[in-house]
């Protein structure tokens, strides 16, 4: 343990990555609680206030998420890619149950997550958020619309059908489509 | 792909939907029956979570409030696990080399009660100075005063060196309290400067808005009232910035609030929530900078009376309007 070694809490949050401080939480360290929370607290916020648009609620999202982590660490495990990939999609899933009034849903935790990139470095993440925006920016704007309202507003096919006028396979096109051209942007 | 159970074909599509939990209670457990069945589906389920993680990444940041860490500190000690480190160190203490000086004595008193009921003999003084301690007292009456004096050295450094080892101890850890002191009050710094540089930022975007030329404004009131509520927006589509502030806005409902919502100028598109407000004892509100996708031309702005926590599409009649 880092008391034992003389580490502090500025050398958790820099040099170790998600795997050890994850190693650490199941041991009961708080400190390495905090460091995640340090590192991923500002997406997690800020996923759950574009959903909710409401700090209030935005920020018991976040104490929410954070405190499953350290009740039950097991509920990620490296397996299932970037815990920071992973808490976004756990904060919006359930800012959109919070909106839709709804017990948060067991599909939220039993979640399998592809990913390639190391959240855990700064630089990595800005990086990451840059060109996601740059290829989101660049998609059309009906694409972009329609994952915005699915992803982010939580609205169903059916009700974006409705929104829109546009039909319900279209709809559902775009959504993918949208998915499909930002995964290409990351692989190419 | 294909649910083999109702013979429907199941899709990337469906499984996009599936992962943002977008489908009916119906379509959802028919996905599930599939995904449990292919490894094929499931791997693309996960790089398709993996893409809405990408996705989930190009919102635009927001600090959490301040006090958001100390409550989550707060609740994590309030939480905390048998055997984390602290405990676990309290736990071991007494096995542990630094508090050890009191059974070291402890301990010898013990030996010496054994040794009194059966004194070993033949044995060296020079063998460890715990044997020292023991056999002195039992076992030596007719020692001379330069070999008791020599004896009671032994107990003399054993206390010396245990008065230094606590006094290390108590050293290290005044020096531990103090490090983790100042490392928390330097995040809390690190955090406060960080909310502090986020609310110059908002502050600055605010009168940007304000002086941007130009900036959309529109004025919204209702027909022929005579405290008319009055509610003036400023909007800039290309940054997405909108402020709006509203007076002589009757009262609520108890669990209603109001909504404003953005009246898209392309054709097709719905209103777009920007945010809620409840006024004040004067009927005074604002909404300030809410979060709003950029590049939308607005036609107008309305308003109107929701259930508490909003509503994904506006609720008639609307309150208020402008163009």
């Amino acid at each position: 343990m880092y008391r034992e070694t003389g580490l502090v809490n500025s050398s958790l949050t820099s040099a170790q990555d998600d795997a050890a401080l994850l190693a650490l939480v199941q041991g009961g360290d708080d400190r390495a609680m905090a460091a995640l929370f340090d590192r991923y607290s500002k997406v997690v916020y800020s996923v759950a206030l574009r959903v909710l648009r409401d700090p209030s609620t935005a920020e018991d999202i976040l104490q929410d998420v954070f405190m499953q982590i350290w009740r039950n660490p097991d509920s990620f495990v490296a397996t299932r890619g970037s815990l920071g990939g992973w808490l976004a999609v756990v904060a919006r899933n359930r800012a959109i149950d919070t909106l839709r009034r709804k017990k948060p849903t067991d599909q939220v935790d039993d979640m399998a997550l592809a990913s390639n990139y190391n959240l855990a470095n700064e630089a990595e993440r800005n990086s990451l958020m840059e060109r996601a925006r740059s290829v989101i920016h660049k998609l059309p704007t009906e694409q972009r619309k329609t994952l915005e309202m699915a992803f982010f507003d939580g609205l169903t096919h059916t009700e974006i059908a409705e929104m829109t006028g546009d039909p319900l396979g279209t709809v559902k096109t775009r959504i993918r489509s949208a998915l499909t051209t930002l995964r290409k942007a990351f692989t190419a | 792909m294909s649910d083999p159970m109702n013979d429907r074909p199941i899709n990337s599509e469906d499984l996009a939907l599936y992962a943002m939990q977008l489908l009916t209670e119906e379509e959802r457990a028919a996905v599930a029956a599939y995904l449990a069945k292919s490894v094929e589906a499931r791997r693309e389920l996960a790089e398709i979570q993996g893409d809405l993680a990408v996705f989930a990444h190009t919102v635009d940041l927001h600090s959490p409030p301040t006090m958001a860490r100390e409550r989550f500190l707060k609740q994590l000690a309030r939480e905390r696990k048998p055997g984390s480190p602290d405990r676990a160190m309290a736990e071991t203490r007494p096995q542990g080399a630094p508090v050890r000086s009191g059974t070291v004595f402890a301990e010898a008193a013990e030996r010496m009660k054994a040794a009194k009921i059966e004194p070993p003999k033949g044995v060296s003084a020079v063998e460890s100075s715990e044997t020292v301690v023991a056999i002195d007292h039992i076992d030596q009456p007719k020692r001379s005063f330069a070999g008791r004096a020599f004896s009671w050295a032994g107990w003399a450094v054993a206390a010396g060196l245990a008065v230094a080892a606590g006094s290390f101890y108590r050293e290290r850890d005044t020096l531990r309290e103090t490090l983790a002191s100042q490392t928390s009050q330097m995040d809390h710094m690190k955090t406060d400067m960080t909310s502090q540089s986020a609310d110059l930022e908002a502050a600055r975007e605010v009168m940007d808005t304000m002086k941007d030329s130009s900036a959309m404004r529109v004025t919204l009131t209702t027909y022929k009232a005579s405290t008319a509520p009055i509610g003036r927006a400023t909007y800039v589509p290309s940054k997405g910035a909108l402020v709006f502030l509203v007076s002589n806005m009757a009262p609520l409902q108890p669990a209603k609030t109001y909504e404003l919502w953005l009246l898209p100028a392309a054709e097709g598109m719905g209103p777009i929530p920007a945010g809620m407000f409840v006024p004040d004892a004067h009927g005074n509100a604002s909404v300030i900078m809410p979060p709003m996708p950029k590049g939308i031309e607005a036609k107008g702005f309305g308003v109107t009376i929701e259930n508490e926590g909003g509503s994904a599409t506006p609720t008639m009649p609307i309150v208020l309007s402008g163009e």
